[in-house]
């Protein structure tokens, strides 16, 4: 750990110009990510902007069309057991319980699990000496290393680290809106933008400026939201990362699908939009079939490695297992 | 002073909570890296990056400039250790054979180079991260199946100095050649590297009073060991070294055995002139001081029609660092487990460029019998016998391998009281015959639970005022499974006091010898030197009163008669050399488990029956608590327990408790635990048997059968991860 210096903000606009200011400078919302990494040496900031006094905690009622705005500092533990958030988008709280531990979801907040970074072995520990995303440049150490929990959608060969959230699975899938302020103000991040793939840049992972600051998520209003179930595969039954995950809705019109949502989590360097899923779903009726021949379709193009070759059946399984819950719901 | 016996003394067999959980619960209860003497300062081990090849560099400079840095210890201040004690490096021991900071050599990552020393854990950890290590690195040997790591494969005599480890009995190849292929089987069995990974980390505090006078906390179950060790390198008589311990937050077979992070501190501590603590950090759990070792495992077996055993072969492989000899003796229960007259029992060891192995809970019969009862259900599968049955059919009357008959064994009854409790007559033989409401797979399983009842040497010292108060002290340990307790209620017990009377001391190298803790033998022989000092005290007492008092006041005249204030006496115990050779010394068990495998992979353990033939039970929530926890300990074997290195650099990827899984509390299952508590005629403390370490062995088995049962599918390979499922 380097030695830093700390500051706390009492606004948001002093918070942002503090991190301006200075570009080894960081936002210190919950800890429970960047504090761990300062340990290990992997985040080394020369200043922590602490944002933990700004009033961005509530949850709200979006006027007028019946979505919901969650404060970034709204923390995990508070807004799995929401109201709005339970009966509105119940698949997000479902997504967040099966998150971490709850000493960490005490703590974790919203515009922090956006930002949490991957749990691959070769970033996490400096000792190792090839990470493209930590050291640009060195190397990836997880393609021909033990490459269990890596991806298999959308990797290069730079980097084929995940994602490791849970909410942010279902906020793809529920098409959140992540809201920023930067020195220039305002603006608003679709969420299937906000994360980004590898490429040859896998050191960037957002679309987020190093000084713009979240400042709230919204919901949009959605019809068939509680039609919901966010499935996990872990190792073990709690406080493990997923292997695969899955955020599935669908909404009905009689007996056939009008509009299907999903995303996957543990597959990708980014929460994983299923697209091409949705639309293989779209006018098909809810059976086995159709969810199997959408999670062929997603996965056609997946590609595993020595240790991780299992996701992509456990992924195909884990879709059509999803799919089969929501469509059972009443 | 009758007022002082108001209360009962307590009964054997009764259930006492721990006499130690207020103070644990008031933060009273000090753990080694909880004592702080003045100006003491702050460690940390500089450690190899490399698995294999030279040191050429350590560049200091930077972070001896750091703020709040005391010194660096290395190989360039440091005073040369002498080698360990011949005693602890004998063939087969555990843990390092070298002494740190030897010469250039590197072994493994995270081979200790150095202490940093600063006034403050955060001075440190900028400074060690401004260290610059150099080395020539060479090829490391990472995987028992290269060709480099054959060629240093040996053939160890013995575990430890003790267990045989190459054994035949009859013929084995002349009895497989007669039985046709359907009565045979041919499978390998493999378990990973483990890590013990108690919640409290390694620490040792060390402070020089003298040049000659060393004092030592640390977190230890083996005082008297260290005390030798420590003395010996630094060429002290043993009393001038004292080790403290008065509690150590589990070991599960760390924390015993020469490590080279005790030498390091008190060495680096000699070097600054200040006390010094050095605590691991998590990581260094898994690259510093033990794990267990991988295994490969053969097995053959084959049966005649009447499905009794004819053969069985049990060869493995496994490995330690290349600085270390011991050998993890997966064999030694397939020697007498069951009646079979041709038995080949074989162990090869390898060298790896990764940290050296030791015990860990279990060592051997954990991963061996793990093998040997996958195997068994596989030939009861294959021969279409109900596993439960099959085990009866080939029940040992006796241990043939030693030729003795058992002390005492009641498996059976283990068998048919946890088959019954279980429901196991219900269960379909067929596998993957039931699904639950919610989709999941349903399979039981079981698996014999078995574990030597062995004793040590140890002594006790009492103390017994005036007023009826008694303190009884040994240098034993407490790792949080209850030995203050239950020696506290023996002593109790012996001279009539009620528990609150009696104080039991431990975790202090001035007190009376007594053993390492291990081989789950501590109850029995810590135990028996504490019944020994109290019987010598009520004799004492008794020829100074005439009879043992029901109240104190004729003692505390005779004392004053005296002068004296209190009475003191020693006991001591030993392992009953005749009944030793005359019997087999067993515990014995059965474990039956439910497991519900979904079709995603996912392995949750839901309910698991045990019944346990460990002789006299003392005190029985302590002893459901600490077979529930080995349990749930095998349940992490089964499941989820592996430590991995990159199979590049041999640097440990998962070396954190988040990514090394072990059970949660959502993993426990519901627990149905009995003790048949039939006294052992031929152990000393009221026919108990020790029951550390047998809740372990076996349920990795019974968990993989209940898979296999569940799924049609046999896993041989653990953990049991989604991915081996799907």
């Amino acid at each position: 750990m380097n030695p830093f210096t700390y500051a706390r903000a009492t606004d948001a606009q002093a918070a942002i110009n503090g991190v301006a200011a200075n570009p080894r400078a960081k936002f210190l919302g919950g800890g429970t990510n960047l504090v761990d990494l300062m340990k290990m040496g992997v985040e080394q900031p020369a200043q922590l902007v602490d944002i933990n006094r700004l009033p961005l905690t509530r949850v709200e009622e979006l006027p007028n069309n019946g979505g919901v705005r969650i404060g970034a500092l709204v923390r995990n533990s508070d807004l799995a057991e929401n109201d709005l958030i339970k009966s509105r988008y119940p698949l997000l709280s479902e997504a967040l319980l099966s998150g971490a531990s709850p000493q960490l979801r005490n703590l974790a907040t919203t515009g922090g699990n956006l930002l949490q970074r991957t749990r691959c072995y070769y970033f996490y520990d400096p000792a190792f000496p090839m990470c493209n995303k930590r050291a640009p440049g060195s190397g990836c150490g997880a393609l021909e290393g033990y490459n269990r929990i890596h991806a298999i959608l959308g990797q290069s060969e730079q980097c084929i680290a995940t994602h490791p959230s849970d909410m942010c699975v279902a906020l793809a899938a529920l098409e959140a809106v992540v809201r920023v302020q930067g020195p220039q103000g305002e603006r608003t991040i679709a969420f299937e933008d906000f994360h980004r793939l590898p490429g040859d840049t896998p050191n960037v992972e957002t679309s987020l400026q190093p000084n713009e600051l979240i400042m709230a998520v919204d919901l949009p209003p959605l019809r068939f939201a509680q039609r919901s179930h966010y499935l996990k595969v872990r190792d073990r039954a709690s406080y493990a990362f997923a292997l695969v995950s899955v955020a599935a809705a669908l909404e009905m019109d009689g007996g056939t699908i009008k509009t299907a949502r999903l995303a996957l989590g543990g597959v990708a360097h980014k929460p994983w939009r299923a697209r091409k899923a949705e639309q293989a779903l779209a006018g098909k009726s809810p059976n086995e079939q159709s969810f199997r021949a959408a999670a062929e379709t997603e996965l056609a193009n997946a590609k595993g490695y020595k240790y991780n070759a299992f996701k992509i059946e456990l992924a195909r399984r884990a879709i059509i297992q999803a799919l089969s819950t929501v469509a059972k719901m009443a | 002073m009758s007022a002082a016996l108001a209360a009962p003394p307590p009964q054997i067999g009764q259930s006492l909570t721990r006499v130690e959980g207020p103070a644990k619960v008031k933060g009273q209860a000090l753990y080694a890296a909880e004592f702080r003497p003045d100006r003491m300062a702050y460690g940390a081990l500089i450690q190899s990056p490399i698995a294999h090849g030279r040191l050429t560099s350590l560049d200091l400079a930077a972070a001896k400039a750091a703020p709040g840095v005391i010194d660096i210890l290395t190989r360039e201040n440091a005073s040369r250790f002498p080698s360990y004690p011949s005693d602890v490096t004998k063939p087969g021991s555990p843990a390092e054979n070298r002494v740190p900071l030897q010469d250039d050599e590197l072994f493994w990552v995270g081979q200790h180079l150095g202490v940093i020393i600063a006034e403050s854990l955060d001075q440190l950890q900028q400074a060690l991260s401004l260290v610059r290590v150099s080395c020539a690195p060479n090829e490391p040997v990472l995987r028992m199946d290269l060709p480099a790591a054959q060629q240093s494969a040996t053939k160890p005599e013995k575990w430890v100095g003790q267990e045989k480890l190459q054994v035949s009995l009859g013929d084995v190849a002349g009895a497989l050649a007669s039985v046709p292929p359907e009565r045979k089987l041919e499978v390998t069995y493999r378990t990973p590297i483990e890590n013990h990974n108690p919640i409290e980390p390694y620490c040792t505090m060390a402070e020089w009073l003298a040049r000659d006078r060393l004092v030592i906390h640390e977190a230890t179950r083996g005082i008297k060991q260290l005390q030798k060790i420590v003395a010996h390198a630094f060429q002290l008589p043993p009393q001038s070294v004292d080790i403290v311990s008065p509690y150590v937050g589990g070991a599960f077979g760390s924390k015993g055995f020469q490590w080279s992070h005790t030498l390091l501190t008190a060495a680096a501590a000699r070097l600054v002139r200040r006390p010094v603590r050095l605590t691991f950090m998590r990581t260094q759990m898994f690259d510093s001081a033990g794990q267990r070792a991988e295994t490969e495992q053969k097995f053959t077996i084959a049966a005649e029609k009447n499905g009794k055993l004819i053969a069985l072969r049990h060869a493995t492989t496994t490995h330690c660092s290349p600085v270390a000899d011991y050998s993890e003796p997966c064999g030694n229960m397939s020697r007498m487990l069951y009646a079979c007259p041709n038995i080949e029992v074989s162990h090869e060891l390898v060298r790896l460029n990764l940290t050296t192995p030791c015990p860990m809970r279990a060592p051997g019969e954990a991963p061996g019998v793990f093998a040997l009862e996958c195997a068994l259900d596989e030939m009861a599968h294959q021969l279409k016998i109900d596993p439960v049955r099959f085990r009866l059919t080939n029940y040992a009357e006796r241990d043939d391998f030693e030729k003795k008959p058992w002390s005492s064994k009641r498996l059976r009854e283990c068998y048919t009281q946890g088959a019954e409790k279980f429901g196991w007559a219900k269960r379909n033989p067929q596998p993957g015959s039931v699904s639950a409401p919610n989709g999941c797979r349903i399979g039981s399983g079981m698996a014999t639970a078995v574990y030597p009842a062995k004793r040590q040497p140890a002594a006790a010292h009492a103390i017994l005022s005036a007023d009826g108060q008694l303190i009884v002290q040994s240098a034993t340990h407490s790792l949080g499974t209850g030995t203050y307790t239950t020696m506290s209620q023996l002593a109790a017990n012996a001279l009539g006091l009620p528990l609150e009377n009696v104080r039991f001391e431990l975790g202090d190298s001035r007190f009376p010898d007594a053993p390492v803790n291990g081989g789950s033998w501590l109850t029995v022989s810590v135990g028996s030197a504490v019944l020994n000092a109290c019987e010598a005290l009520k004799e004492k007492v008794t020829e100074l009163t005439g009879n043992w008092p029901n109240d104190f006041t004729s003692l505390r005249e005779v004392l004053a008669r005296n002068g004296q204030k209190q009475i003191e006496a020693d006991g001591k115990s030993e392992p009953d050399r005749e009944a030793r050779e005359k019997f087999s010394f067993q515990s014995f068990g059965a474990l039956f488990v439910e497991v519900e495998v979904d079709s995603l992979g996912q392995v949750r353990v839901t309910r698991a029956t045990g019944v346990y033939d460990v002789g006299r039970i003392l005190n029985p929530r302590l002893a459901r608590s600490q077979v529930c926890g080995a349990v749930i300990f095998g349940i992490g074997m089964a499941l989820m327990e592996a430590t991995v290195p990159d199979p590049k650099t041999g640097r440990i990827v998962n070396a954190n408790l988040a990514e090394y899984h072990l059970p949660t509390q959502a993993d426990i299952p519901q627990f149905d635990i009995h003790f048949l508590d039939q006294p052992d005629p031929h152990m000393p403390v009221n026919g108990a048997r020790g029951i550390g370490e047998i809740g372990i062995v076996g349920t990795p088995a019974a968990v993989a059968n209940a898979v296999f049962h569940a799924t049609g599918k046999r896993v041989r390979e653990l953990p049991i991860t989604p991915d081996k499922l799907i």
